[in-house]
């Protein structure tokens, strides 16, 4: 029926999916590795530290995006960027599978808007329900 | 002492070497990090983060280039996730004892795919079962070996779903892609044929990383210092290997494999007895 329009709406979004991932990976690699070169201006060395603000904690990824904004750079910015630059990385995957939610539900394709959103609920579940 | 920047050097050849075995450059690296003396939890969460980045920076040219089945990678997806939410609350668990030998067991999976001589022809199409054609998994893709479209059918989507669910909890608990597992299940039991399979495995990896990840986030092993210079340096290694790959020959990424994987596993198991 709709198979032509099926096949261009398909390349078209295997080519958005593309771009989100390329654009996430390197916007976020550029603020990991910026943060590492302010780490080094702020703290005059590179040691990988053990220290206890080093660490990434937090309940829920999504406090932890408000909290990132909210507090702002209460560590030292260097600290911050690196932090910013690897929510940018686990919100790339994430954005992808709802990039895909919307694209199925679009097409209304139903096994696969079940699908992408039961992999989309599970993530949601376990970067919030803890 | 490791420093951020002997870190991201060392991660550089270590993304690219796993790029041309087919490893991944997090099951190379976190051994060496626990030889460093970085507790294996630690390396593990680690390494799962900077996975992400990874997977999804190959995975973007691989879907532009329409090579890896993307309704494939999605409908796989749903069971890797599990799969990695479970190992990753497992590793957080046990004693990182345990986690020496499963890693160095795991690895020693990893020889079963490279003993068999990776067949280059395109596969015969067979036809689909019922539950591959109602969710329409076949799909095709032009080789340039071959220079022609090669049509695909794909094959017992529910069993390779099984064989996902345990790569998923390796993944998980080990912080690595298991993409040479992936691989295996892909092209004996979907049916992919070898192009199509790595691609669309690599794709599932950076989702697969992202659940591990979600664990990790909140059990307060995943260091700033650590993650930041192995994600950078991964991904450029990676990224510099995808060119090679296609120019070097099977035989000598053969032996570079199992040298490498050897050198792993005794090195694991090695830390695993001395902490016994």
């Amino acid at each position: 029926m709709s198979s032509p329009n099926r096949i261009s709406g398909g390349i078209k979004f295997e080519l958005a999916i593309s771009y989100l991932l390329a654009a996430g990976v390197v916007s976020s690699l550029i603020l990991v590795a910026a943060g590492i070169l302010l780490f080094y201006f702020q703290f005059g060395n590179l040691a990988i530290s053990e220290k206890k603000v080093m660490f990434l904690q937090e309940k829920n990824f999504f406090y932890f995006l408000y909290d990132l904004f909210r507090d702002g750079p209460s560590h030292g910015f260097s600290l911050w960027v690196m932090t910013l630059g690897i929510a940018v990385l686990i919100l790339t995957p994430y954005a992808r599978v709802l990039l895909s939610v919307l694209h199925f539900i679009r097409e209304k394709d139903f096994k696969f808007s079940v699908i992408t959103l039961f992999v989309l609920v599970i993530l949601t579940l376990s970067l919030a329900a803890h | 002492m490791l420093s951020m920047v002997s870190l991201l050097f060392l991660s550089i050849p270590v993304g690219f070497l796993g790029a041309l075995t087919g490893l991944g450059g997090a099951s190379i690296l976190i051994p060496i990090l626990v030889f460093l003396g970085i507790p294996v939890k630690e390396a593990i969460a680690c390494g799962m983060a900077s996975i992400i980045a990874t997977s999804s920076g190959s995975a973007s040219s691989y879907v532009r280039e329409k090579i890896a089945n993307v309704r494939v990678a999605m409908f796989l997806e749903m069971f890797t996730t599990i799969g990695a939410i479970a190992g990753a609350t497992i590793t957080t668990l046990i004693s990182p004892t345990l986690l020496y030998f499963f890693f160095a067991a795991f690895l020693a999976t990893s020889f079963l795919k490279s003993k068999r001589t990776v067949s280059e022809s395109p596969p015969s199409s067979e036809w689909p079962d019922r539950m591959s054609r109602w969710l329409n998994l076949q799909g095709s893709y032009f080789d340039e070996v071959y220079q022609r479209r090669i049509d695909y059918k794909v094959n017992h989507p529910l069993w390779g779903g099984g064989g996902m669910l345990l790569a998923g909890l390796a993944a998980g608990m080990l912080g690595i892609g298991a993409g040479a597992f992936k691989v295996t299940v892909q092209e004996n039991i979907l049916k992919l044929p070898p192009k199509v399979s790595s691609t669309t495995s690599n794709f599932i990896i950076g989702m697969t990383a992202l659940a591990g990840t979600s664990v990790y986030l909140y059990s307060g092993l995943l260091n700033l210092t650590l993650m930041g210079p192995m994600a950078v340096g991964t991904t450029l290694g990676a990224v510099l290997g995808g060119r090679v790959l296609n120019k070097m020959r099977n035989r000598t990424l053969r032996m570079l494999f199992i040298f490498i994987v050897a050198f792993l596993i005794l090195q694991m198991v090695y830390k695993g007895v001395s902490s016994l």
